[in-house]
Order: C-alpha cells, then structure tokens, then sequence
C-alpha cells in the first residue's frame, strides 16, 4: 500500500516543480557561498598563516544547507498536508481507513510517502557539495553527512506537521494553511532573539528546530538534537493519529488529541536532554584539546558553570558557542545555568545580588568554586580544572590546515551552470518522466 | 447468521446533525449475500445511514452489531466493512493498472475472480492510463472494483449506479449479484428506483431519517396497498404519501 503513497506523490507535477524550486534556492546559496569563500580565499593567498581559518563546512556546506532549510520549511509541510489531505478532498479518506484498518498504518504510509518526496531537494544540496569537491575543493565525509542527515531528520519533522494539520483539516487548502502557520511560529521563535517585539518568545527557544539544527551544521552529532527531532516527530504523528480517528467523537476525540499532544511534548522535552555528544569534524577542531578533554573527564562527580549574562549580550553567545559547547562535547552532564533567563520564576536571585554577579562565571566541583569574568576558553576551562588541584594540561592541539580555495573561469561557470540550470532542470526531467501519460488506446 | 455469514444487524440508530436529527430509530438488517438498497428523497439521510454504520456521524442512540455483537473502533468496522462514497474519486496521478495491482486491493477473493472482475467492468484496456484522463463513468468502475475486490463482509456503496449507462448498469447489476452469491452483504444507497428494483433482495424507503418500509418489492407492494404490478416509484408515491407514514413504521421489517 505504500508504494500507492509513492506513486501518488511522486506522480504529481507539485512535487517535482517544489523540488526544482528548492534545488534552484540552494543553487542560489552555493553559488553566493562559493564566491564568497572564493574572494576570501584570494585575500590569503601571499598569507598561509590565515588560512586555518577557512572550513568548507562553515564557508560551503553550511550557507548551501540554507536553502535548504527554507525549502524544507516550505515544502515539507505543504507536501505532507497534501499526501493526506488529498484522500479528503476526493472523498476516499473513510474508504483508506477503512482498508487500511488502522490510524497508525495509515499515516505511517502517508508520512513516509511524502518525506520521499520531500527528501528530494536534499540530493540536489548532496550533488552541489559532491561539485564542490570536483572543481577542487576539500569536503570531508563525516561532517558533511552529518550536515546533510540533520536535514533528513528536519525534513521527517516538518512532512510529519503537514501529515498532523491534513488529519486535522477538511481539504488540501486548509491543511496547508495550518501547516505552514506552525513554521511561522517557529521563525518567529527564531526572529525574537534579535527582534525586540518578539522578546516575549525568546524563552520558547527549546521549541524551534533551528536550535538543534546548528550543532550538525557544525560538525557535532548531538543524541539530544537528534533526540528532540525523533520526539517531535513522534508526537506529531500521534497528533495526526488523533485527527485521523475518525470514530471517535466528542470528548473521546478531544481526549486523544490532548494526550497526542502530551506525547509530544513529553517525547521532546525528555530525549532533547539525552547526554552524548561527537566532534565528527576533521582533526576534531569543535573540540578542546585532548589532554584537557581526558582531565575534564577524570574530575568525579558533577560540575557547574553559572554564567551571568544576558541572552542578548555579545559575550554570552561567544560563551556558548565556544567555551559551553566544547565543555558538553568534553563532559555531556555539565550542568549549565543561566540566572538572567531565571527571571520571574521563585529561583531567581534578588535584584541588588542580579546587579552585583552580572558578567561573571562561576564554575563549580562539588563544594569548591571559582570566578572568572573571562570569556576566553582557555580561561574559564583553566579556572574549572583549576578546581581540581590537578597541574594544568597540555593545551596544544593538531592544527586545522584550512583550507582555502579560488574558483573563476571555467570552473565557476560549470557551478553558475549547474546551480542554476543543471540540478533543476533534472528534477523537471525526472518529473515529467513519473508524471508522463500514456496515450490512450481506442477501442473498438 | 445465514450459512454464508453473520448478518449486519443496525438497532434503533439516531443520529444529529448540526442539530437536527438526521436519523431517527432506524432498524434495519443485512444477511451475507444479500442486497439491500436504500432509496428515499433528496435529504432523506441515505448517505448519513452509510456514514453512520462505519462510524463517521455520531450515534446518539442505537448500535451497529454484526452477528450479534456490537462494533466498537476502527478496527472492528475495518474488518468488516469496506466503503465507496458517492463523491469518491481515485488519485488522478496513478495509472488504473496500479489501482488494481493485488497489493492495493487486499483481495480476499480468487485472482480467477478477480481477473473476471476486472474484464467484466471494463478495465483491461485502460490499466496503462492515470486516472486523471478517465471519463467519470471509467473513473466509477475503477473505484467500485476496488470495493468488490476488497472481499470484505459487508460492502456500503454510496449512489454506485449514477453514473452507469444501461448497458454498464446490466453489468454492473450482474456484478453486484455475483459479489452477493460469494457471501458478501451489499448494502446500497439508490437514486433511481429502477435500478434499486433491479439490483436488490429487499428495499428500504427512508424519510427524514426514519425508515418507512422495508422488505421485498412484493411485501412493499402490500405495505403501499397497490397492484401487484406496480413499480417502485408507484409504491414510493404511495408510501411516501400515506398521511402518518412517519409513524407506520419505525421499525422496519428485516
């Protein structure tokens, strides 16, 4: 029954014509990504002590993987709503159920039919970093497929929302519509950490995709990011499992939507906090240098890091993206507090102890402490291990070569021609093939 | 329980709707391999009778049984019932053939059956074309094999003649009553009485969501009090404006 999901997916023009635009918006970032890097690259030619700084997985993979994700934001919901939807509209969704004789088969099928379909742009973002490395650039297995298979689990997400608003709705315009609101919601999650008027939404940042999604972009395999996403998923799926229910009614009908729900945020909120983390990057340049990673692994029982600073201070990104994050990759149950984020609730510190604290990191081993008002890695990381009575580690690290590339002529054409024409224009190939007709015979 | 099967029994079932009460004690039964049509004015609750046996309306009172015991979930109407809504069409993007490729029709009958069913409405020719460049009538017949081939107990086909020319209605009809000879209970909503005369075992005339009659054409004869010739539209007029019909039966005979 699922290759019938297949075929009707695949055989509609929508599918493949959102493909195309989708391969056309990631063209478009890699094409931006490659001159970008290609003139960056020219400026260190005569200075190779500058070109550690120049990682394709954050000039080339990332910026490609943009497009991506707005075409997946886009298209996912609106193809998953339509596997589902569609059955509503031509009034054999009773009939399916019927057949299929369960819920949970039923959008299982669709679920599945649609993230193929919705998959597909992520072959053209995989052909378009394979053309990077044809035209000479470097590209390392690992943490580009990282990259890419993040991409799979936001592309299951947002299909499995689709499926959950088309149970929900009467027809294909409804379910669309309800699909793609739940996507505004998530980039206006995304939009209030710099958007005063949205600051109200800030603490919901737990709740946006994007959130989970930039630790992959960076080469780490988080088991919370990936949990989060498989208990989105799920619960959305139960949520279209109660919508598809059609005999239940009433209360009985409210009740497993409501515990639908329940599952959801359930699901999410327990497998985001799995521990476990990976560098997968090449000379594993996410993480703090080895001895440091094997002496902040021997410190017994659990560590602190209070960091006093506002979400919207500079610093404070700088500490996480760095110091934080390296510190989770080296020890996964690093308990790590934000007081200013506290505010309002009954463990919030008092306003004079709020003033006094700001701007300083206080890292703690059981019952000993240290301050540091540093956001430098190497010294809040010093300060903890510091704690510890142990002699400072050996800091030194295999260095990242970098690797630094300029790409004109002939090659950039061959990118302008496959970013723009080439990878589209397969998917419109590849289209009219699955949704070609057959001339009818005539009989006599 | 006959010897093909159990019997589909509904007991007293009401219905609403929007606040008005779209069934009201409606009794009926459906022996396996038997066809019973439904027939009754535009808004009579014909479709909502349909719906209701599988689940979609709300039942405020009464209850679907099949041999005697009730049906709860999804799951006890799927392993009984398939269903073909008067407004069903097939997804526009596939090929016939591969809407009645085995896997898609989960036939519980004989692939000889099966074959034959499909040669006989007419499908052979066109299993390479989407369904999207069918005529609607071709469209129908792609639907409805679906139905007859799923082997389910009880098949509820909304409206499943409208569409047919005569000719593909003495087909159809044929069809029908072969799916019925197999153990198969049909139960079918019909606009056009003489096709609910030609297809069915037993007829039940519903009004405003009641039953007002129901039985073989000879017993609607009597009830109608008209000659024994009389055709189904006359016994229709007849019973339908009898004063206190509305009363004269609210429980139908099965």
């Amino acid at each position: 029954m699922l290759r019938r999901d297949l075929v009707v997916v695949l055989g509609a023009w929508i599918t493949w014509i959102a493909a195309a635009a989708a391969a056309l918006l990631i063209g478009h970032g890699f094409v931006l990504a490659v001159d970008l890097y290609s003139a960056a690259s020219r400026s260190v030619e005569a200075h190779t002590l500058l070109a550690g700084e120049f990682d394709p997985l954050l000039g080339i993979v990332r910026p490609t993987l943009g497009g991506l994700t707005l075409a997946l934001s886009l298209f996912g919901p609106i193809i998953g709503a339509r596997a589902l939807a569609m059955e509503k509209e031509r009034r054999t969704f009773h009939t399916a159920l019927l057949r299929t004789g369960s819920a949970w088969r039923l959008v299982g099928r669709k679920w599945l039919a649609a993230l193929t379909a919705v998959s597909l742009p992520v072959s053209a973002a995989a052909i378009l970093v394979g053309l990077w490395r044809i035209v000479g650039g470097h590209v390392v297995m690992g943490e580009t497929a990282i990259a890419l298979g993040s991409h799979l689990l936001y592309a299951a997400l947002f299909t499995s929302v689709g499926v959950a608003a088309a149970a929900f709705a009467r027809g294909v315009s409804q379910a669309t519509t309800a699909a793609l609101l739940a996507v505004a919601i998530t980039w206006a999650i995304d939009a209030s950490d710099g958007f005063s008027a949205l600051a109200w939404l800030v603490g919901a940042a737990t709740w946006s995709p994007t959130t989970y999604l930039s630790s992959f972009e960076q080469g780490t395999l988080s088991l919370g990011s990936i949990g989060w996403f498989l208990g989105m998923t799920a619960g959305a799926l139960a949520i279209a499992w109660a919508g598809c229910r059609f005999d239940l009614h009433g209360v009985r009908r409210l009740g497993a939507t409501v515990g639908a729900i329940a599952i959801l945020v359930a699901t999410a909120s327990i497998l985001r906090r799995l521990p476990g983390a990976w560098d997968v990057t090449e000379a594993r340049r996410r993480s703090l240098p080895p001895a440091v990673v094997h002496e902040l692994r021997a410190i017994e029982g659990p560590i602190q890091v209070v960091v006093n600073l506002d979400r919207e201070d500079s610093r404070r990104r700088l500490i996480e993206s760095d110091a934080i994050a390296k510190l989770r990759l080296a020890r996964p149950d690093i308990d790590v507090r934000f007081p200013p984020d506290e505010l309002g609730t009954p463990s919030a510190p008092a306003e004079d102890q709020r003033d006094d604290q700001y701007g300083r990191l206080t890292m703690r081993v059981g019952a000993r402490s240290a301050v540091t008002t540093s956001n430098s890695r190497r010294e809040i990381v010093g300060a903890l291990l510091g704690l510890t009575g142990h002699p400072s580690p050996d800091w030194s690290q295999a260095q990242y070569p970098g690797y630094p590339l300029v790409i004109a002529g002939g090659k950039r054409t061959l990118i302008l021609a496959a970013s723009y024409v080439g990878v589209p224009l397969l998917f419109l190939v590849a289209g009219l093939a699955m949704t070609r007709n057959t001339p009818r015979r005539r009989t006599t | 329980m006959s010897a093909l099967g159990p019997t589909l029994e509904l007991g007293d079932l009401s219905a609403v709707r929007a606040g008005a009460r779209v069934l009201d004690r409606v009794s009926l039964t459906v022996a396996a391999g038997e066809i019973v049509a439904v027939i009754g004015p535009n808004g009579a609750g014909k479709t909502t009778l349909l719906e209701a046996i599988i689940g979609v309306i709300p039942l405020v009172a009464g209850q679907v049984s099949v041999g005697g015991r009730r049906l709860h979930g999804l799951g006890d109407r799927a392993r009984w019932f398939d269903y073909l809504s008067g407004e069903a069409e097939p997804p526009s993007e596939v090929r016939v053939g591969d809407l009645l490729a085995p896997e898609f029709v989960r036939e519980r009958i004989d692939p000889i059956s099966l074959r034959s069913l499909k040669a006989r409405l007419g499908l052979d020719p066109l299993t390479r074309v989407r369904t999207g460049a069918l005529s609607r009538g071709e469209r129908r017949r792609v639907l409805l094999f679906q139905a007859l081939a799923s082997g389910k107990p009880f098949i509820l086909l909304d409206e499943p003649t409208g569409v047919f020319d005569p000719l593909q209605l003495l087909d159809v009809t044929a069809l029908l009553r072969e799916t019925a000879s197999r153990g198969s209970g049909l139960l079918i909503t019909v606009h056009q009485m003489s096709d609910a005369e030609a297809i069915a075992d037993r007829i039940a005339l519903l009004d405003r969501g009641r039953i007002i009659a129901a039985g073989t054409l000879a017993e609607l004869r009597e009830r109608a009090a008209v000659s024994t010739t009389a055709s189904l539209q006359e016994i229709f007029l007849a019973l339908l404006s009898k004063p206190n019909h509305a009363n004269a039966e609210s429980h139908a005979p099965s």
